[in-house]
């Protein structure tokens, strides 16, 4: 288990987020466990209200847990401070928005540049890395163009690419195909599957679509604020159960 | 982020909307224009005021005969002799020249007569000078020579005529007047020279040296002594007047208050029947000009602060009003690893630059306004590097005064908020 534990890219110890308002505390998320392997790619489920966008700015380091912990590649986040956090965003998570998030105002190169400009990343280099970025999402014809001289699906390709800018430790999608049509849909699912097979990129993705769970290597339902099992059953903190929830897929 | 990327992004959002920003500036613009502008007028008129003053002599103590107050009331004007004696007297000449801080004293005397070109009578004096006036009177000769030592041992009718005065005495197409003759209430004087002052220079009720006929003491003193017969209407009346102007020349500058205060204090002891002599220092007026263009400085950047202030207010609102509209973007920023400080570097910097093109724009029409000024009205207007410098400092100031708060606001956004925003 211990060797397990440290080779875990995501970690997440008994995570609990608690907003407090003005005379009440809602609890969102009650206690969550999980664990993301290298090379994995996971899909996290759950109806609206269930605390999948808490979890989601958690993971992404958006929002910090009212109590647990967080570890990412072994090191724990949970107490980082604001500009600490925005470091380890910038390395080592890969963002990727439902709605693309690309700069209008930029080129399709710029945009692939903009978290190696917060790495401190040369011109040269960061110029010859988003080139080859650009490649890699086959989009290498485009770099000179606007957002919005491309399709949505294109646009995601281009979130992607920029993701990778930092080579970070795992993507984390939030709803990437939510504003694309089907077809679109399915080839950004498979560039997403492409990416993960060919380059052993680890990806966790937030959605509410049923269509993609079994797309995913492993889902991670969530329903209340609780991981819960394929039948909705909740997985106790008990150590076997535990070991469930972190189950790699190999 | 490399300090680089932060100012060529911030450069480069404000090129993206172009007119905004330009629209956004226009406080600034026309604060710091106006600031130019005004600043321009008051130096040009200080510079001008003081270069008269400094014509003077800053060295200088001008002592002139005033002609007192005629204290006539019906009785009084039975008993008015035929001939009023009045104004600074040898007497006073000996004594202020032996003062311990008195190097020399250049007297003028008017002699009172009436310059006529044909039966107009014209605005031109006719002035006894020693030698040394020329000199003293930082005057130069354009035309012929000024008087030879030997002009004054003699009582030859010879002249020197102000450049002004040739211009009013004689026609546009008369260019060399060089030893023709002028005459002057009975008496003929051959013009051996033209002298010009470029600084403005007045003394008191002779004015300035251009509008002068400038004859040798020597021959003056022979032809009309200290005497001068005034007709006015049908009266007539003698005037007996020994000198009209002492220049008096200190030794020390330092010292030019307590000799001034001397020979003050001496005049006023010896004429104190009638106030019949004034003084003027031009070290002192000079003070009093510097004081005056202090407080005239004062109220200007009073001014200037108000529109650079209302200025600042118009930017601050609209990068508030950027800073909403780009929430989204700012978040993303964020997500992808901006930390707080690179966002409020990049709004600050965005200010800053909006306030210091503002900044320079506004100087370019301030010089215009300043430039149209002096053409139309031919008032000077001088714009000093230093205004110029100040004006870019102060504009860049604004900026960061004013944009701090949005920058810091943008800083501050929520992350997970604005990423939700559409």
């Amino acid at each position: 288990m211990n060797s397990k534990n440290n080779s875990a890219v995501v970690r997440l110890d008994n995570i609990i987020k608690t907003y407090h308002l003005a005379t009440l505390d809602v609890p969102v998320l009650k206690g969550v466990n999980m664990a993301v392997w290298p090379g994995e790619f996971v899909g996290i489920m759950g109806t609206s209200g269930s605390g999948k966008s808490t979890l989601l700015n958690i993971l992404g380091l958006l929002d910090t847990p009212t109590d647990g912990k967080y570890q990412l590649d072994g090191q724990e986040v949970q107490s980082f401070s604001d500009s600490e956090l925005a470091v380890i965003r910038n390395l080592k998570i890969g963002f990727i928005f439902q709605s693309f998030n690309l700069f209008p105002h930029l080129t399709v190169e710029q945009n692939i540049e903009v978290p190696m400009v917060y790495a401190n990343m040369p011109k040269r280099e960061r110029i010859q890395r988003a080139r080859e970025l650009g490649e890699r999402v086959r989009l290498g014809h485009r770099l000179k163009h606007r957002p919005n001289e491309l399709s949505g699906g294109e646009c995601q390709r281009i979130a992607v690419a920029r993701a990778l800018g930092n080579r970070p430790s795992f993507l984390l999608a939030d709803e990437p195909t939510g504003n694309l049509d089907e077809k679109t849909s399915n080839q950004v699912m498979e560039f997403f599957h492409e990416l993960n097979r060919d380059a052993k990129m680890t990806i966790v993705m937030v959605t509410h679509n049923p269509a993609l769970e079994n797309t995913f290597h492993r889902v991670i339902h969530l329903r209340d604020g609780r991981v819960v099992d394929r039948n909705g059953d909740p997985i106790m903190g008990g150590h076997s159960s535990m070991e469930n929830s972190f189950g790699g897929h190999n | 982020m490399l300090v680089t990327d932060l100012f060529r992004m911030s450069f480069h959002n404000l090129l993206l909307h172009k007119m905004r920003s330009l629209l956004t500036s226009l406080g600034v613009i026309f604060g710091v224009g106006s600031v130019i502008a005004m600043l321009g007028i008051s130096e040009g008129a200080k510079r001008q005021a003081l270069a008269q003053i400094e014509a003077m002599g800053i060295d200088k103590i001008i002592v002139y005969t005033q002609k007192p107050p005629v204290s006539g009331t019906s009785e009084g004007s039975a008993n008015i002799s035929m001939v009023e004696t009045f104004g600074l007297t040898n007497v006073d000449l000996n004594h202020i020249s032996r003062m311990d801080n008195v190097e020399a004293v250049t007297i003028l005397r008017d002699a009172r007569k009436k310059v006529n070109k044909g039966t107009t009578r014209l605005d031109v004096k006719l002035v006894s000078v020693t030698i040394d006036f020329l000199e003293e009177s930082v005057s130069q000769m354009v035309q012929g020579r000024w008087f030879h030592p030997k002009d004054f041992e003699s009582t030859l009718s010879v002249c020197v005529i102000g450049n002004a005065a040739k211009r009013r005495m004689f026609s546009l197409g008369e260019r060399n007047v060089i030893g023709r003759n002028i005459y002057v209430e009975g008496a003929y004087f051959k013009i051996i020279g033209i002298a010009e002052n470029f600084m403005g220079t007045q003394y008191s009720e002779l004015g300035s040296p251009n509008d002068m006929i400038m004859i040798p003491k020597s021959t003056s003193d022979s032809l009309y002594g200290n005497y001068a017969s005034i007709t006015e209407g049908r009266q007539q009346r003698i005037q007996n007047v020994d000198h009209d102007v002492f220049m008096v020349k200190v030794r020390d500058t330092m010292h030019i208050d307590d000799t001034s205060k001397r020979i003050s204090a001496y005049l006023t002891k010896i004429h104190r029947k009638v106030k019949d002599w004034g003084m003027l220092v031009p070290y002192d007026l000079l003070l009093q000009q510097e004081k005056t263009q202090n407080i005239f400085t004062i109220v200007m950047a009073s001014i200037a602060g108000i529109s650079l202030i209302v200025g600042g207010i118009g930017i601050m609102n609209i990068m508030l009003a950027s800073v909403f509209e780009r929430r989204k973007e700012i978040g993303t920023r964020r997500a992808l690893g901006a930390l707080k400080g690179d966002i409020l570097g990049q709004f600050l910097i965005e200010t800053v630059f909006l306030t210091t093109i503002g900044g320079f724009l506004g100087i370019c029409v301030g010089l215009g306004i300043s430039s149209l000024i002096t053409f139309y009205t031919e008032m000077p207007t001088y714009c000093s590097l230093w205004s110029i410098m100040l004006s870019l400092l102060i504009s860049s100031f604004v900026g960061i005064v004013f944009g701090t708060y949005p920058a810091w606001k943008a800083a501050n956004q929520n992350v997970i908020e604005v990423l939700r925003s559409e």
